[in-house]
């Protein structure tokens, strides 16, 4: 698909304030229930994994980290039979995903021929590239479901199914599976399903149709080895997105629908929210890569969009929202040092940014929205369309009725390191 | 290598950051990986700092790694130019320790002055959290400290308290009263709201104060052997152990006042450090010795924590509270021999020391302590047993930053550490009248509490494999052990055990078929419940 020649994209030097691969661990081990995620990693990927996922409260987790110590740098081969055999006798897992980290990557560990030596019929052990060196906060679940290809079935020539890319909540699968069916087109599942021997065939007449915009690899490797189509359309967020991406994935399938109606009711729905949004400065900063179809829906519901940042920027995969945020200003890699004094100048209504960043951005003055919010409330589809809206609203009318704040005073003491 | 779930101590960038982020004009710059900035979100989210605290990373890429580049020089230039710190703490992360690059050399291209920039590379497969931020203090306070003149009047320098502290805010406010209400003038606190020219003006006050065993009391001990300033390095946590703290400040600070002229400080009438200045400063003396207490002179204590608390609460519980201490350890190795020695006389048996949350919380399932004082990880243990427990110690979480004054040390902290161990403990009198006539109509607890058990905890082990479960055979054996080991049950053992009050329930029938087990029968019918009861004293 051709991107429009007029849309720049501007590309900075890096992406700092967000989270690495591993932090895929903390949905997809909840959604694929048969599953166990094993780090190879140090003290950091736990710390880590306890810490920002907020996951010290569960003490015996489907997810562990088998911990390199000092002695273990020395070795050629990290040795994880013993833990693989504890893993098992305790959990019971289908299957063990195998994540890379930092430290093993820089040492040069021969992971695939580990998880190869360590799989057996019963329970396969799968090797998930995962480490910050390369991947960004959600793309790692763009490597674990690489590693689940081998074990979707191959379709038949001629099945002609929809199977749609993304982990979502079961409640979000059954919403976007019941309106394909209306639509007449057939479903052959998701890909991750809920359970390891249960994922989608995928075959030449597979069509791929990608519900999050993290996905591009896996797209392309299904692409590549299974002969299948992806759906080239805007991702089902908002009433705008939504109508677009059923309409195409209909398409697909040669059936003509019109959702104009159905765009339109959508919009009446959320008429209060898009009043409130409309004219209002939106900055986004960039942490999930969710940032393009967010900032489209934005845009579409009459908001200034500021700045649209994101860590990756792939221009295939992403040319429908390009083309929809066409006059927006694009940004991939962003230095933050440059968009805070952006931010500064421009004074957004409204930012959506990591957790590392909102809090200090509200001690400025400004009101924020956790960007990882997004990916953890169900805002896929005609479903989803009033929770989006609400949570870009909802910290807006929040503030408005909170009393005036001088930080003067209320500040004081809070962080002496900055006064 | 082990399969680790879940760890106490952060790591050493953690530990790093922790003191660098306290400190006014200091910006640490990690070289590490895109991942390892989570530890900002630890500072902006449990302290919600209003500013963005002085971290940046300098991204590493396997692109770069695989090309020569380094971005360290630039990211240097960049936080030079946004922030003008006046000094740079650059840190790499484990995986780029392992580069063993020449950090010096690198951080040398960014053309910013080497004296505002200081390497601080550990080993973080050897250290962690604690070691690592003392380590970093000690080191600014030896580069930065300069002789002085003394101080006119007595001071006092705080050191040791370091952002994300253990109720750091309260417990620096409950000193700093004291001090006030002694006419002591604190000259500096540090790393805490320092600039480098606090640190500068250190050697200016007459004394140390270094209350954590963990972070502050080698900066202390440096400075007592560099400038002969002499260091209080006791917690003041409990009263006994405050009072014992105020008159060893007095006496040390009075030392000093003769030497140079200056009048005693004298140790005021004790209500003067009290809140309203009227009343006794700590309430526990009195409460401790009620009626209302004496219930708790059988109450069995197990303490599991870092050092400084950990020591603190365990003579608080039996000294001044006279509850019994079963056992008690750390996840502090390098500090172990100190709090053996601190705690001698004290301990049934052997210090335990580990890192491995499940040892701990093993202990606590084969004991079944009435209190424990643990951290976070205990809290969650026992929350699976349903034994009753306090946090006292690190590592923080977001419960530990709280908005009220809720410290540790001094009078107030001696209160709020009582008050903590009156609600958390099973109750006095009213336990008394349940004991004895039944569940006195509080048996609706215990189905509220198995109710809410399951969401709390819906990752423990059952929910984790529903295949394994419905897989698993259903022979004669299954009915006599379930799935996790424990003992059948006759519905004649089950009603008498509905008799034995609720929250002492689950123990009796950990006890009941423990006994069973080892008498050789394989399901605990009345008559073998009976046994146990006379066997247990139950």
């Amino acid at each position: 698909m051709q991107v429009p020649g007029d849309i720049q994209i501007i590309k900075e030097d890096n992406v700092t304030h967000s989270f690495c691969g591993l932090a895929c661990v903390g949905w997809l081990y909840q959604k694929i229930k048969d599953s166990f995620f094993l780090i190879l990693g140090t003290h950091t990927c736990a710390h880590f994994l306890q810490n920002a996922l907020g996951m010290m409260i569960f003490a015996k987790p489907r997810f562990g980290i088998a911990l390199m110590e000092e002695g273990d740098l020395s070795k050629n081969e990290p040795t994880l039979q013993e833990i693989i055999a504890e893993i098992k006798a305790d959990h019971h897992p289908s299957v063990i995903f195998l994540l890379s980290s930092c430290t093993p990557e820089v040492m040069k560990v021969d992971f695939k021929g580990m998880a190869h030596h360590l799989s057996t019929p019963e329970v396969p052990v799968l090797f998930v590239p995962a480490s910050g060196l390369s991947y960004n906060f959600t793309q790692a679940e763009d490597s674990v479901l690489a590693a689940l290809v081998p074990f979707c079935p191959q379709a038949p020539v001629g099945e002609k199914k929809v199977v749609f890319l993304g982990s979502v909540n079961d409640s979000t699968a059954d919403d976007l599976r019941a309106e394909a069916e209306e639509l007449g087109i057939p479903v052959g599942g998701f890909l991750p399903e809920s359970r390891f021997d249960k994922m989608p065939p995928i075959g030449p007449d597979t069509v791929l149709a990608p519900i999050q915009p993290y996905l591009s690899k896996i797209a392309v490797k299904l692409a590549r080895e299974r002969g299948c189509t992806i759906l080239h359309s805007l991702f089902p967020f908002g009433p705008d997105g939504t109508r677009a991406f059923w309409e195409d994935l209909a398409l697909e399938f040669g059936i003509t629908v019109d959702l104009r109606d159905r765009e339109k009711a959508a919009w009446e729905k959320i008429r209060m929210q898009t009043d409130l949004l409309k004219g209002k400065k939106v900055f986004l900063t960039a942490d999930t890569m969710m940032e393009l179809p967010l900032a489209r829906f934005l845009h579409s519901a009459g908001a200034d969009v500021v700045e649209c940042s994101s860590a990756y920027i792939i221009k295939k995969f992403h040319a429908r929202e390009l083309q929809a945020l066409d006059g927006v200003r694009v940004v991939e890699q962003p230095n933050f040092h440059r968009q805070l004094e952006d931010v500064r100048r421009l004074q957004p209504d409204l930012i959506i940014t990591s957790l590392m960043t909102a809090n200090p951005f509200v001690g400025n003055g400004f009101v924020v929205k956790w960007s990882m919010e997004f990916m953890l409330m169900p805002i896929h589809s005609w479903s989803g369309v009033i929770s989006l809206a609400n949570l870009f609203v909802s910290p807006l009318q929040r503030r408005s009725k909170l009393p005036v704040f001088d930080e003067k005073v209320w500040l004081e003491g809070v962080m002496p390191s900055a006064e | 290598m082990r399969l680790a779930f879940w760890l106490y101590e952060g790591t050493a960038l953690h530990g790093i950051s922790r003191v660098t982020n306290s400190m006014k004009g200091v910006h640490t710059v990690y070289h590490a990986p895109q991942g390892d900035d989570y530890i900002t979100a630890t500072y902006t989210m449990l302290e919600r700092t209003p500013q963005f605290p002085g971290l940046s990373i300098s991204v590493v890429r396997g692109r770069d790694l695989a090309q020569g580049v380094s971005r360290l020089p630039t990211t240097l230039q960049q936080v030079d130019h946004h922030y003008h710190p006046e000094l740079i703490v650059i840190a790499p992360s484990c995986s780029t320790a392992l580069l063993q690059e020449d950090l010096r050399q690198l951080a040398a291209h960014s053309g910013v002055s080497s004296e505002r920039i200081m390497v601080y590379a550990l080993n973080p497969f050897r250290v962690s959290e604690n070691e690592a931020a003392d380590g970093l203090f000690t080191e600014l306070v030896k580069r930065y400290a300069v002789i002085q003149e003394k101080t006119a009047a007595p001071s006092v320098n705080i050191l040791g308290f370091t952002s994300l502290g253990f109720h750091l805010r309260a417990n620096l406010t409950s000193i700093t009263r004291m001090l006030q209400t002694l006419g002591i003038t604190v000259n500096v606190v540090a790393p805490w709201g320092s600039s480098i020219a606090d640190l500068g003006r250190l050697p200016a006050a007459w004394l140390n104060i270094a209350p954590y065993r963990e972070i502050g009391v080698n900066a202390a001990a440096w400075l007592e052997e560099t400038f002969s300033m002499p260091s209080l390095t006791e917690a003041p946590l409990g009263v006994e152990p405050t009072m014992a703290w105020l008159r060893s400040l007095i006496e040390k600070l009075n030392a000093i006042g003769t030497q140079r002229g200056v009048p005693p400080i004298v140790m005021p009438n004790l209500k003067a450090f009290s809140l309203d200045g009227l009343s006794a400063p700590s309430g526990v003396p009195w409460f401790a010795r009620t009626a209302d207490m004496e219930s708790f002179s059988n109450k069995k204590a197990f303490v599991f924590g870092d050092a400084t608390h950990m020591v603190g609460i365990v003579k608080f519980l039996r000294d001044e509270l006279g509850m019994q201490i079963i056992g008690a350890g750390t996840y502090l190795e390098q500090h172990a021999d100190w709090v053996r020695k601190e705690l001698e006389g004290y301990l049934p048996g052997a210090l335990m020391v580990t890192d491995r949350f499940q040892d701990v919380a093993k202990v606590i399932e084969d004991e079944m302590p009435d209190l424990v004082c643990g951290t976070q990880m205990e809290r969650h243990s026992c929350r699976k047993l349903d034994v009753p427990c306090m946090v006292v110690c690190p590592p923080t979480h977001i419960e530990n930053h709280l908005l009220g004054y809720y410290p540790f040390f001094g009078f107030a902290g001696a209160d709020v550490i009582a008050d903590r161990v009156y609600l958390s403990c099973k109750l006095g009198l009213e336990k008394h009248l349940i004991d004895f006539f039944g569940d006195a109509g509080l048996e609706y607890e215990e189905a509220a509490s198995s109710e809410e058990l399951p969401v709390a905890l819906s990752d423990g082990d059952h929910e984790a494999s529903p295949a394994a479960a419905s897989a698993s055979p259903v022979s004669s054996e299954s009915t006599v052990l379930s799935d996790d080991g424990e003992m059948k049950w006759t519905d004649d053992a089950e009603t008498m055990l509905k008799k034995v009050p609720f929250f002492v329930r689950k123990k009796v029938r950990k006890n009941t078929d423990t006994f069973a087990r080892s008498i050789g029968e394989p399901v605990v019918t009345v008559e073998v419940f009976r046994k146990a009861k006379e066997s247990l004293g139950g």
